[in-house]
């Protein structure tokens, strides 16, 4: 048997736990105490600012939006169900703009939260817009 | 005995209906990130408790014989947010002849990364069970050309095909464009060989940000494209000689209900492809099927 066929039992077993611990650490909060699915996000990202924030207009549009592709599980609220965040807790609202974009552009999609990059990026910032004024 | 085309009429007419029948459980409006393409695929899958329902027919001409109406209905469910499942009832009916039920696909489609990249892969695997007379051409493979159609359904109907289709879809979006290659195997389980295909297709919004007032005839609910695809031969003779290749347009109108409708004018870039094809479908997407149906029987 070749030597590095040996190896593949114990690359199994530590990326399952990798995967296993992965998926932990995403209900945990970092120590800002934002969701760590979304303090994932890069430094250049959560830098960003919001190109639509102070706009009224971006609310009313990023409302809009939320009804259409996150009301079905986040609530018409946004106080969040079963399988979804609440938006109005601070591990979101904690969160810089640039994370919140970013993580609407990744989604967790292990977790369920799919993935956002369908959407162009102006709108997925007037969703942030949105998401602020439920602090 | 009722004739197989009465019979196959039926079948087309029930799916017809038990689709209507279906809509108005959609009682929240939903409108996934859609993308305009009727043969090419994205790595957009569909959102997780997700039903969408497609209804896609094609028009198309056909020399050396008559021209046709063929179409899908499809019941696409977004299993996992990794994971979207497809079922696709298939059926057409050719002028002068008859109208038949030419059978069903069932594909799968798995985004094994997890994060957004700047191109994004997805495994599609899909199982056909359909005969030779299903003129739905929701991919070209091979070298599948406009002849293979020309014979009546009769003698179309009696050659039928289980086959295996693998895709590797590549997807990226860029300043609101999508643009998605696939590369297409599939594989006869009798005694053909593998077969391949290609599909490319670009894609975006009329208007990247959205308007602060509900509306229906807004730009940003348009979303135009265009895609190219074709046949690339088979193991034994991996050529494009004697494969047929098509570019069409696509304009796609999402409504905020739910609904979705799309157009797309086709042209054979080659002597061996179909002159002209239209496709045309409407859709409508239900969130979380599952939940309501299992509030019906509460």
């Amino acid at each position: 048997m070749r030597s590095w066929l040996k190896l593949i039992p114990p690359l199994l077993v530590m990326t399952s736990i990798a995967a296993a611990a992965h998926s932990a650490k995403t209900w945990k909060r970092d120590s800002r105490g934002v969701l760590v699915a979304i303090a994932q996000a890069p430094a250049s990202a959560r830098e960003r600012k919001n190109p639509y924030e102070g706009h009224p207009d971006a609310l009313l549009a990023g409302a809009k939006l939320y009804r259409r592709h996150c009301a079905e599980c986040h609530g018409l609220g946004g106080w969040g169900a079963e399988r979804a965040a609440n938006l109005h807790a601070s591990d979101v609202q904690t969160a810089s703009p640039g994370e919140l974009e970013w993580f609407l552009r990744n989604g967790n999609v292990a977790r369920g939260m799919p993935s956002w990059s369908g959407l162009p990026e102006q709108r997925r910032w007037q969703i942030v817009a949105y998401l602020k004024t439920l602090r | 005995m009722v004739p197989f085309c009465a019979r196959s009429s039926r079948v087309l007419i029930l799916g017809l209906l038990s689709v209507g029948g279906i809509l108005p459980l959609g009682a929240r409006p939903a409108a996934a990130q859609e993308t305009p393409y009727f043969v090419t695929y994205s790595h957009h899958l569909e959102e997780p408790g997700n039903l969408e329902i497609e209804f896609n027919p094609v028009f198309g001409t056909q020399r050396a014989g008559n021209n046709y109406l063929a179409g899908t209905t499809e019941f696409e469910y977004g299993v996992k947010a990794w994971w979207t499942s497809e079922f696709y009832l298939d059926g057409q009916s050719t002028f002068g002849d008859n109208t038949a039920f030419t059978g069903f696909r069932w594909e799968n489609r798995f985004r094994p990364l997890m994060r957004e990249h700047w191109i994004n892969p997805v495994v599609y695997l899909e199982y056909e069970n359909v005969n030779e007379a299903d003129k739905a051409m929701i991919e070209v493979v091979g070298s599948d050309n406009e002849s293979d159609y020309a014979p009546p359904n009769s003698v179309l109907r009696q050659a039928h095909n289980y086959e295996l289709e693998a895709k590797l879809i590549l997807s990226s979006d860029f300043k609101g464009w999508n643009i998605s290659e696939n590369f297409i195997t599939e594989k006869n389980l009798g005694h053909d060989p593998y077969e391949f295909g290609y599909a490319v297709g670009a894609s975006r919004p009329l208007a990247l940000a959205a308007s602060a007032r509900p509306c229906n005839l807004c730009l940003e609910n348009f979303i135009a494209g265009a895609e190219v695809y074709g046949g690339l031969g088979t193991t034994w003779d991996l050529t494009t000689a004697g494969t047929s290749h098509y570019g069409a347009a696509i304009l796609g109108w999402q409504l905020p209900n739910g609904a979705t409708f799309r157009i797309s004018p086709g042209f054979g870039l080659n002597e061996n492809a179909h002159r002209f094809i239209l496709r045309w479908g409407v859709s409508y997407e239900i969130p979380g099927i599952a939940r309501r149906l299992g509030r019906l029987f509460r």
